[in-house]
C-alpha cells in the first residue's frame, strides 16, 4: 500500500521533470499563433521553421563553435593542472593537504560578479576582451578547482595494492601515476570531466560580461533570441533552448556512471 | 624514494601558483576598482576611497538586496534538502533496481540543463495567459495567475526552478548514500519492528549526518549563483522584490547607469561576507 | 510576387552596373575591411543578409552584424564605445543618442552619407529624432509615434464609441474589462526601464502638462507628475496579466492573442495586428491616434557611424555607405514586400502603391494621423537613461504595490535628479 503510493509520487515527480522538457521540445515546432493561446494546444500543424531558423543563424553557429572551443580548452587545462594535484592530494596526504583542499573549495565561494567586473577591465586593458583566450583563462579557474575536487575520490578508489605492485615492478612514482593510477581511475575521472564540461557549458554571467560578439558562447546567443523588449519569438526561443540543452544531456550516461562509482562502497 | 618525496611538490605547486594568480589578480583588482569612481561611459578614474562603501549603507536597494539574498539562501537550501531527503528515501524504500535506474537518469536531467534554459522553460510555463502551469488555474477559476508579477510569490516561483534543478540531483546523491550504508543497523532496526520512517529518522539519517551537512554546505555555495534564473525570469522585479545582490550589482554596473566602481564595491562586500561566513562554517563543521 | 521579382531584377541590374563601373575604371573599392555592425535583432536587418553580395559589389567589402537584445545592446554598445570601440556602425536610439553624440563616440552622419540615397526622404519626425545638437547622427531603421489600436467588435458590442479623450478612455477601459470572459480593458508596460514603463508613463506626464525641468531645476514632484502617475496606476487595474512586469512584448502579445480591448503602443504594433502570422485579431481591429491629451512618444532607432573604429575619412565613408545602403529605398521596398510594416521610414515608401496594396487604407491613414500627436517626451540629455531607469524602478514598485506613496516616490526621484544634475 505505502509502497504503491510512494511509487505514484515518484512517477509524478518524474513527470514533473520530463513534462516541461517534452513540452519545450513540442513548442519548438509551433508557430507563435499556436503558442500564444489561452488553452495549451496539443494538436497543431508542426513546422520546422524555428529549428531551421536557429540552425541557419550565423550567430548560432559561431556561438556553438565558441562554446565548444572554450569548453574543451578549459576542461583540458583543468585536466593538465587538476588531475596531478588531485592525485597528489589523494595519495600523499600531509598536513597541508587539508588546507589545499579548502583553498580549492574556497575559490567556489567567490561571487561570479566579483570576479567578472575586474576581469572585464583587465581583458579590456590588455586588448583581449571578447576573445576566446580570455574566456578560456577565466574558466580555467573553474575547471581546475572542480577537477581537483571531483578527481580526489576517484584516485582514492584506486586499490593501493595495484600501485604497490607496480612499484615492485620497478615503476617510479610518476610512472605509477601515468601508467597505473590514471588508467585505473579513468572511468570515474571521465565523469568528473563531464561535470566540469557541463559547468562551463552552462556558465552565463561571466560570458555575458566578458563578450560582446566574437567570443559569445551559446547560452548568451540563446538568451538573445528572446529579444527582450520587443516581440519574443517563443517558438524560436524554444528551439534554441533545445539546441543548447542537447550537449549536457548527451553526457547524461557518463555522469550517471560517475555518480554510481563515486558513491559506491565497493572499493576503498 | 626521492622521487616519491618530490612528486607532491611537482604535482601541486604549479597548480597552486596558477590558481593563486587566477584568483588573486581579479580579487585585488576588484578591491582597487571599488575604491575608485569608474564608470562605463568615461575611461578615466580617480580614487574616492570609501565613498562607495559609505554610499552603499544608505542605499535602500542594496539593503533590500542583502535581505532578498538571505531569503533566497534560506528558501532554496531548506527546500532543496527537504525535497532531496524525501525523494531519496522514497526511491530507496519503494523501488526495485530497474525503476531506480530509470528514475536516477531522469532526476539527473534538470541539473544538467543550462540554468538559462531552465529559466526560460519555466518562465513560459508560469506565463499567466499562455503557461502550462497556470492553465489549470485559468480553466477552473477563469482568472489568471501571475506568479512572477506578485511581489510575494515571485521569489518562490524562481526558487521553485532552483529546487527543480538541485532537489532531484541531491535526491539521487542521497539515494546513493543510502545504498552505500552498511545494511546491518537497518536490518536490526527492522527486526525491532521499527516503521519505515522511524528507521530513517533514527538510524540511517543520523548515520549520514556528515554527508548531509556537506550537501547543505554545497547547496549554500551553489545558491549564491542565482543570477541566471533571476536575470531571465524577473530581472529583479516586480519592483525590487527579487533583486539579489548579484542582480543589483549587475544592474548598477551594466543595465542602468554603468557605475562599475559602485557595483564592484557591492561585489567586494559580497565576497568578504561569503568568504568569512563559509570559512567559519566549514571550520566548524570539520 | 511580380513586383517582388521586378525589384529583385532591378537590384541585380544595379549591382551589376556598379560592379562593371568598378571594374571598368579600376577604382579602388570604398571599403577596405569588413564593416562591423552592432545591432538589435530586426527582421529588416536579417533580410539585409540575403543581399550581402550586393553590398560587397557596391563597397568592395562584406559586413557583419552582431545582434544583442535591447537592454544588452544599450549597455554593451556603451561599454564598447567607451573603451575599445571595435564597431564601425552602432545601432543607437533616441534615448542614448545624446550620450553617444556628446561623448564623441559617433561621427556626424551627413558628411559621409552619399547624397544619392536621399536622406530627406525619411519621415520628418524620425529625422528630427536623429538630430542632436544641430547635427544628424543616424539613419532610421524604425521609429514612429504612438497609435491606439482597439477591438471594433468589443466596442460595438458594448456600444462604446472609440475614446477620443483620456476621460473617455478611462471609462471605456473600465467598462470593457471583463476578466471572466478573458478580456482586459488595456495593456500597459510595467517593467522597469527608461524605454519601458517610463516610456509609456511619459505620455501621460507630458500630456498632462508635466515638465522635466522648470527654471533649470528638476520638477518631477509637480502636480502633473502626481496626476499622471495616479492615472497610470488606475489604468493598470485593468491591464492584462503579465503586463505588470512586462513591456512591449507582454502588452502587445496579450493584444495580439485577443485578450485586450484597447491598447496604445508604439506605431509598429499597428501593422502586426493585421499580420496573420502573429495576430489572432486581424479582422477585428481599428486604429486611431491616442486620446487627447496624450502625446505619442516619438522614437526612432537607427544606424550611426562609430568614431573609434573609423579613424580616417576613408573608413568613415565606408561606414557611411553601409548606413546609407542598409536604409535605402530599395531595402525598405524589400521589407515592404515581406510585409514588415514596422521597419519602414521613408515618405516615398508610405506613399507607394505597394504600401497601400499591402496594408489597405486604414493603417496608412491612421499612421499619418498620429504624426501630429507625436512629441519628444524624454529629457534629451546624456544622463537621461540613468534618470529614466531610476524612475523605472520606483514606478515598477508602485505598480507591484510594494510602494504606495506616489508623492513620496516622486520627491525621492526629484532628489535623485537634483543630485545627478549637480554632479
Amino acid at each position: 500500500m505505502g509502497r504503491t503510493v510512494s511509487r505514484i509520487v515518484l512517477w509524478l515527480m518524474a513527470a514533473l521533470v520530463l513534462g516541461p522538457v517534452v513540452w519545450t521540445i513540442i513548442n519548438a515546432f509551433k508557430l507563435n499563433v499556436d503558442l500564444l493561446t489561452p488553452t495549451p494546444k496539443l494538436f497543431f500543424n508542426p513546422i520546422i521553421d524555428n529549428v531551421t531558423y536557429v540552425l541557419g543563424r550565423p550567430s548560432v553557429l559561431q556561438g556553438l563553435i565558441n562554446s565548444l572551443v572554450i569548453c574543451i580548452s578549459s576542461v583540458a587545462i583543468g585536466v593538465v593542472f587538476g588531475l596531478p594535484t588531485a592525485y597528489a592530494v589523494a595519495r600523499y596526504p600531509n598536513r597541508w593537504t587539508e588546507e589545499i583542499q579548502f583553498f580549492v573549495l574556497s575559490l567556489r565561494f567567490m561571487p561570479p560578479v566579483a570576479v567578472a567586473i575586474p576581469l572585464m577591465l583587465i581583458w579590456l586593458g590588455i586588448g583581449l576582451y571578447d576573445s576566446q583566450i580570455a574566456l578560456i583563462i577565466t574558466y580555467s579557474l573553474l575547471t581546475i578547482s572542480i577537477t581537483v575536487w571531483l578527481a580526489i575520490p576517484g584516485f582514492q578508489r584506486v586499490p593501493k595494492e595495484i600501485e604497490e605492485a607496480a612499484r615492485v615492478d620497478g615503476y617510479d612514482a610518476y610512472a605509477v601515476f601515468f601508467r597505473v593510477a590514471l588508467p585505473v581511475a579513468m572511468r570515474t575521472l571521465l565523469g568528473a570531466l563531464a561535470f566540469s564540461f557541463v559547468l562551463v557549458w552552462n556558465e552565463f554571467l561571466m560570458a555575458l560580461m566578458l563578450t560582446t560578439s566574437s567570443a559569445k558562447t551559446l547560452p548568451i546567443v540563446a538568451s538573445e533570441m528572446s529579444q527582450l523588449g520587443m516581440n519574443v519569438p517563443w517558438g524560436i526561443l524554444n528551439a534554441a533552448v533545445v539546441l543548447l540543452s542537447l550537449p549536457p544531456l548527451l553526457l547524461l550516461g557518463l555522469l550517471s556512471g560517475f555518480m554510481n562509482s563515486i558513491f559506491s562502497n565497493k572499493s576503498r | 624514494m626521492k622521487q616519491r618525496q618530490a612528486l607532491p611538490y611537482t604535482f601541486i605547486l604549479p597548480t597552486f601558483v596558477v590558481l593563486a594568480i587566477l584568483a588573486f589578480v581579479p580579487t585585488i583588482y576588484a578591491v582597487i576598482i571599488s575604491l575608485q569612481d569608474r564608470t562605463l561611459s568615461a575611461p578615466g578614474a580617480d580614487f574616492v576611497w570609501f565613498k562607495n562603501y559609505l554610499q552603499l549603507f544608505g542605499d535602500r536597494r542594496f539593503l533590500n538586496a542583502l535581505w532578498v539574498s538571505l531569503k533566497w539562501e534560506v528558501i532554496t537550501v531548506t527546500a532543496t534538502m527537504a525535497v532531496a531527503i524525501v525523494l531519496g528515501i522514497l526511491m530507496f524504500d519503494a523501488t526495485g533496481p530497474r525503476m531506480r535506474n530509470t528514475l536516477t537518469l531522469i532526476f539527473l536531467i534538470p541539473v544538467l540543463l543550462p540554468r538559462v534554459c531552465a529559466a526560460f522553460v519555466w518562465k513560459f510555463a508560469f506565463h499567466p495567459l499562455y503557461g502550462l502551469v497556470t492553465y489549470p488555474y485559468r480553466a477552473l477559476t477563469g482568472k489568471t495567475l501571475d506568479l512572477l508579477a506578485d511581489p510575494n510569490a515571485a521569489i518562490f516561483a524562481i526558487a521553485f526552478v532552483d529546487v527543480w534543478q538541485w532537489g532531484f540531483f541531491f535526491a539521487v546523491i542521497i539515494l546513493k548514500l543510502l545504498e552505500a550504508l552498511p545494511p546491518q543497523p537497518l536490518e536490526a532496526a527492522r527486526l525491532d519492528h521499527a516503521k519505515g520512517w522511524q528507521i530513517h529518522y533514527f538510524v540511517s539519517l543520523p548515520m549520514l549526518r556528515t554527508a548531509l551537512i556537506s550537501l547543505v554546505f554545497v547547496k549554500m555555495i551553489e545558491s549564491l549563483r542565482s543570477f541566471d534564473l533571476v536575470y531571465v525570469m524577473t530581472r529583479g522585479g516586480p519592483g525590487v522584490s527579487t533583486e539579489t545582490l548579484d542582480m543589483y550589482a549587475f544592474s548598477q554596473g551594466f543595465i542602468e547607469s554603468g557605475k562599475i566602481s559602485y557595483a564592484s564595491s557591492m561585489a567586494v562586500i559580497m565576497m568578504i561576507v561569503t568568504l568569512v561566513g563559509f570559512t567559519l562554517l566549514w571550520k566548524k563543521v570539520k | 510576387m511580380k513586383t517582388k521579382f521586378a525589384g529583385l531584377a532591378a537590384s541585380t541590374a544595379i549591382a551589376l552596373i556598379f560592379a562593371c563601373t568598378n571594374n571598368a575604371f579600376a577604382q579602388s573599392p570604398i571599403c577596405a575591411d569588413t564593416v562591423h555592425v552592432l545591432a538589435q535583432p530586426r527582421d529588416g536587418l536579417t533580410l539585409l543578409e540575403d543581399y550581402r553580395d550586393e553590398f560587397k559589389q557596391l563597397s568592395g567589402a562584406d559586413f557583419q552584424i552582431d545582434y544583442l537584445n535591447e537592454g544588452d545592446r544599450r549597455s554593451k554598445s556603451q561599454a564598447d564605445a567607451s573603451t575599445i570601440g571595435k564597431y564601425n556602425v552602432y545601432y543607437v536610439d533616441e534615448g542614448n543618442l545624446p550620450l553617444f553624440a556628446s561623448s564623441g563616440w559617433l561621427v556626424p552622419l551627413m558628411d559621409h552619407y552619399p547624397a544619392a540615397y536621399d536622406y530627406a526622404d525619411f519621415d520628418a519626425g524620425r529625422q528630427q529624432t536623429a538630430t542632436y545638437d544641430g547635427k544628424i547622427w543616424f539613419a532610421p531603421v524604425l521609429g514612429g509615434g504612438d497609435i491606439m489600436v482597439y477591438r471594433k467588435d468589443l466596442l460595438d458590442a458594448a456600444g462604446i464609441a472609440p475614446p477620443a479623450t483620456l476621460d473617455e478612455l478611462k471609462a471605456a477601459v473600465e467598462k470593457l474589462n471583463d476578466p471572466a470572459k478573458g478580456i482586459y480593458g488595456i495593456a500597459l508596460r510595467g517593467k522597469r526601464g527608461s524605454g519601458d514603463n517610463v516610456w509609456r508613463w511619459m505620455t501621460y506626464f507630458k500630456g498632462m502638462g508635466g515638465e522635466w525641468f522648470k527654471d533649470g531645476k528638476p520638477a518631477f514632484n509637480s502636480q502633473a507628475a502626481v496626476d499622471a502617475t495616479n492615472t497610470y496606476l488606475d489604468l493598470f487595474k485593468y491591464s492584462a496579466p503579465g503586463t505588470q512586469t512586462g513591456s512591449w512584448d507582454e502588452a502587445t502579445g496579450a493584444f495580439l492573442s485577443g485578450q485586450v480591448a484597447i491598447i496604445i503602443e508604439s506605431a509598429p504594433l499597428a501593422g502586426m495586428t493585421i499580420d496573420p502570422a502573429v495576430s489572432q485579431v486581424t479582422d477585428k481591429v481599428a486604429f486611431l491616434p491616442p486620446p487627447a491629451p496624450l502625446t505619442g512618444g516619438g522614437f526612432a532607432h537607427g544606424f550611426a557611424i562609430g568614431s573609434k573604429a573609423n579613424p580616417d575619412k576613408a573608413s568613415q565613408d565606408c561606414a557611411g555607405l553601409f548606413v546609407a545602403w542598409s536604409t535605402s529605398k530599395e531595402n525598405e521596398a524589400r521589407r515592404l514586400a515581406k510585409g514588415q510594416s514596422g521597419e519602414l521610414n521613408r515618405s516615398s515608401i508610405f506613399a507607394s502603391v505597394e504600401f497601400a496594396k499591402t496594408f489597405g487604407d486604414a493603417l496608412p491613414a491612421a499612421l499619418a494621423a498620429t504624426a501630429s500627436h507625436t512629441a519628444v517626451n524624454f529629457w534629451q540629455d546624456a544622463r537621461w537613461p540613468e534618470l529614466g531607469n531610476q524612475w523605472g524602478i520606483e514606478l515598477e514598485e508602485l505598480i507591484a504595490g510594494t510602494r504606495t506613496d506616489v508623492k513620496g516616490s516622486l520627491d525621492e526621484l526629484n532628489a535623485f535628479a537634483t543630485n545627478l544634475v549637480a554632479q
